[in-house]
């Protein structure tokens, strides 16, 4: 090369070329990978569409998340809603196709629909409603017991109906407590038994409504069971697993607010005061 | 004194008078951050002092030695007095008006806006008028360099451009494009807001254009360090440089790759795509190049100096080199801070990674020690080299001046290995003070105060380094040596035009910054816009604060 500068000469070319190669090379193939590789394959399986994952990389979002990402279900406490539909469905159930239902039921909870076993229920008398709803929850996989589920799942929505019906037909069981008033100073929150105020009156500094607004006696919601003369046990254990989360197919969450605010004795004076005592007129 | 060299001096004397009431306030930040009590114990204080510490550190002490530096360079290397002396005084003088606007702003508690200055933080219209009055006078230096480097190829054709001049030109050229983005911020973004033109602030727009300057703004500050490395360590050392084309290219590299790479700094930014984020994170893996490079000739120049003085063996050369001067043992301290910055560099660096320490004190750590160390050091250790040739004065003692390296050497090592430790225990930056009795945080209490007696070894380092220059400044001993520029084993007698002008090369930077950041600061302007209410700067330092 002639020492004056300026003049073209061959190492120039060839340094202008290669300069411009290998930056070219190295911009194609960082270009290549960041904006076709890496957007759909870093997650070593393609999750998004090549298009999305072009636009992801280029900064657009295209308002899709990661299509391949399993979504996890959504919890609905329960299938059942207090509909007029709902509650003719159960009304219309036929109580003697349910007897023939019921010989299912017989050996947990009784020959006449009263359970010897104070961990399992008794049904007769219970209201229809709560039935059919706890049958639904056990079919649909919102309650969990092992042998109720698989029987549930053997029923449809018609002979839950009757079964349902059946059992709240069934006299000799749960006492009807409609109509009944409240206990002395019941209404009061100077009452002076703490339990009895926890059901009649509740705990507003806790934010727990009275049991009894919803349970009895004296009144009812539609899917609340009324609880005088159920086994304590089993009332208890309800508690305990609303408490802890292992039973959540209240429609409102308002049983498993409540039971976390309840300390393990009182959830024991309740469930003994509903189970024990003022049993009268009731059979055990 | 002849008139090109008060010039430098001027310049240096401005860095470093700023420079250590920096360091002191870098002092009290620990302090502050730290378990230990603290005088002014004041988050509004805090945030204010690390705006002054890093604007002042950032851009003033860097911007002042770099411009001394280039007059230096251009004037001792191409052996002539600098043509367009009046413009050099008064873009020194714009420069000066700048940083008197700035430090009065922050001072006055309106523009604690860390030196980031990222919107929507807004700060005072001084503060900002500062800032681009202090970076807009450096491309004043910027041009004189260019045109010097011109005139001299004029003069001389056919011969090489000397490397150093070569360098310092590169410098300059990188810190033009570099500064194009902070610029563009400034007057297009923070300043109409700031004086109250428009309502909103696009911040994603602020924080991509400030990327364009803020790795490149890194390089720019670590330049002179490499011009040193490269063309007055060989001859410090009393040896040859290995390879002047080496050299050339490292610089030409640094001129191409420290560009296009500033959005890794906005890895974790959600206004772009992965996209971009990886291709500029793979273009930054290419500044290692030039660094390795230059760490090979550097220390193959070295050898060649140890072997020369009677060095023996694999190692001998190592223990036969001068480590009593200033800028041999400074080279070795840099080299050292270098490596160890630079791998925890290569972890901000890469995409996936860098979310491990994103915006903990690992980021603090590891610039402190590349820049704070590595590159401060050698600001130094060019200092002593200079002084004597600048004022005409000895060195009032290299004793000291040692001492004063290896305390700056060790006071970084201690304050920044604690804070790379917290940043991976997830310590946050840029947060005034932590309940260091929360049992996870804790354990970061003793690597916290260890960091503090760190700083406490950088601010006597500090105070050395002045009381070395202004009793050198002042002594009656003369010394009349030229500036030593190292000789290549082969020097250059013909260089390619390539190697020896910028234009092939700034080509590739404008390709290059194209293809890297058109999109990504285009979209802005006509894919989407992402203006939100500016934030006005925490207040005065008695914490009050006002909106």
């Amino acid at each position: 090369m002639a020492g004056e500068e300026g003049s073209s000469s061959k190492p120039d070319t060839s340094w202008s070329r290669v300069s411009w190669s290998l930056l070219a090379g190295v911009f194609i193939v960082s270009f290549f990978i960041g904006f076709f590789v890496l957007g759909r394959f870093q997650q070593n399986s393609p999750t998004l569409g090549t298009w999305a994952a072009i636009c992801r990389a280029i900064g657009i979002s295209t308002g899709v998340g990661p299509a391949a990402e399993p979504q996890p279900p959504l919890q609905m406490p329960t299938r059942i809603a207090w509909t007029q539909g709902t509650l003719a469905r159960i009304a219309s159930g036929n109580e003697h196709q349910g007897a023939f239902i019921a010989l299912n039921c017989v050996v947990c909870h009784g020959e006449h629909g009263v359970s010897s076993s104070s961990l399992i229920p008794t049904l007769a008398g219970m209201d229809a409603a709560v039935i059919f709803k706890q049958l639904d929850d056990y079919r649909s996989q919102k309650r969990l017991w092992g042998v109720m589920s698989a029987i549930a799942t053997s029923l449809n929505d018609r002979a839950s109906a009757d079964v349902a019906v059946y059992f709240a037909h069934l006299p000799g069981g749960l006492p009807q407590t409609a109509g009944e008033g409240l206990p002395v100073g019941g209404h009061s929150l100077r009452q002076g038994d703490p339990t009895i105020r926890l059901i009649y009156v509740g705990d507003p500094e806790r934010g727990i409504p009275p049991c009894a607004a919803c349970h009895g006696p004296s009144a009812q919601k539609p899917g609340a069971p009324a609880l005088r003369g159920q086994h304590t046990a089993y009332i208890e254990r309800q508690l305990t697993a609303f408490a802890q989360g292992a039973r959540k197919n209240d429609i409102n969450e308002q049983m498993r607010v409540i039971a976390r605010e309840l300390t393990p004795n009182e959830m024991h004076a309740v469930a003994a005061y509903y189970g024990d005592a003022n049993l009268e007129g009731s059979k055990r | 004194m002849k008139h090109g060299s008060r010039l430098a001096l001027f310049h240096y004397w401005v860095a470093f008078g700023v420079f250590l009431p920096s360091v002191l306030l870098g002092a009290w930040q620990m302090l502050m951050r730290s378990p230990l009590p603290a005088p002014l114990d004041d988050s509004a204080a805090y945030y204010a002092s690390v705006t002054l510490h890093g604007s002042a550190m950032a851009y003033v002490v860097t911007t002042f030695f770099t411009m001394g530096f280039g007059y230096a360079v251009a004037t001792t290397s191409l052996g002539r007095p600098l043509r367009g002396m009046t413009a050099a005084w008064i873009g020194f003088a714009i420069c000066l008006i700048g940083t008197l606007m700035t430090v009065t702003a922050i001072l006055s508690g309106r523009a604690s806006v860390l030196y980031t200055f990222y919107p929507p933080l807004l700060a005072t219209g001084w503060y900002y008028g500062g800032a681009f009055l202090l970076i807009a006078g450096s491309m004043v230096w910027v041009v004189l360099m260019i045109l010097n480097m011109r005139a001299w190829r004029r003069d001389n054709p056919g011969h090489p451009v000397p490397l150093s001049m070569f360098a310092i030109t590169a410098t300059a050229m990188l810190w033009a494009w570099a500064a194009s983005g902070v610029l563009v911020e400034l007057a297009a973004i923070l300043l109409p807001r700031a004086f109250g033109w428009s309502d909103l602030i696009d911040a994603a727009l602020g924080r991509t254009l400030f990327s364009v300057t803020l790795h490149a703004i890194v390089y720019f500050w670590l330049m002179p360090a490499y011009v040193a490395f490269y063309t007055l360590v060989p001859a410090a050392a009393g040896g040859r440089l290995y390879s002047d084309t080496m050299g050339r290219l490292t610089f030409i590299m640094f001129l191409v790759f420290s560009l296009p790479v500033g959005m890794h700094h906005l890895l974790m930014d959600p206004e772009h795509g992965s996209g971009f984020k990886f291709l500029q994170s793979a273009l930054t893996f290419l500044v290692a190049l030039p660094t390795l490079l230059t760490v090979f000739s550097i220390c193959a120049s070295l050898e060649i100096a140890g072997r020369v003085r009677g060095g023996r063996g694999l190692f001998g050369w190592i223990k036969a080199l001068p480590w009593q001067e200033p800028m041999v043992l400074a080279v070795g301290l840099s080299l050292v801070m270098l490596g160890l910055g630079g791998f925890g560099g290569l972890i901000n660096m890469s995409y996936a990674m860098n979310s491990m320490i994103h915006n903990t004190s690992w980021v603090t750590a590891h610039f402190h020690l590349i820049f704070g160390g590595a590159v401060v050091i050698m600001y130094f250790a060019i200092a002593y080299e200079m002084w004597p040739r600048i004022t005409g004065k000895a060195l009032a003692s290299k004793r000291m001046a040692r001492l004063q390296l290896w305390l700056w050497f060790w006071g970084m090592l201690i304050t920044t290995l604690p804070w790379h430790i917290t940043g991976l225990m997830g310590q946050p930056r840029r947060v005034a003070t932590f309940d260091y009795t929360d049992p996870l945080i804790a354990p970061m209490s003793p690597l916290v105060i260890i960091s503090v007696l760190g700083g406490l070894i950088l601010l006597i380092s500090a105070i050395l380094l002045i009381v070395i220059l202004v009793r050198s400044h002042f002594s009656q001993s003369a010394a009349g040596e030229a500036m030593r520029y190292a000789l290549a084993v082969n020097p250059p007698v013909i260089v390619p035009r390539t190697l020896n002008s910028f234009g092939l090369w700034n080509a590739l930077v404008l390709v290059l910054m194209i293809l890297a950041y058109g999109y990504p600061i285009g979209q802005f302007y006509f894919l989407k816009s992402h203006s939100v209410p500016a934030i006005g700067a925490v207040s005065s330092l008695d914490g009050r604060g006002e909106p």
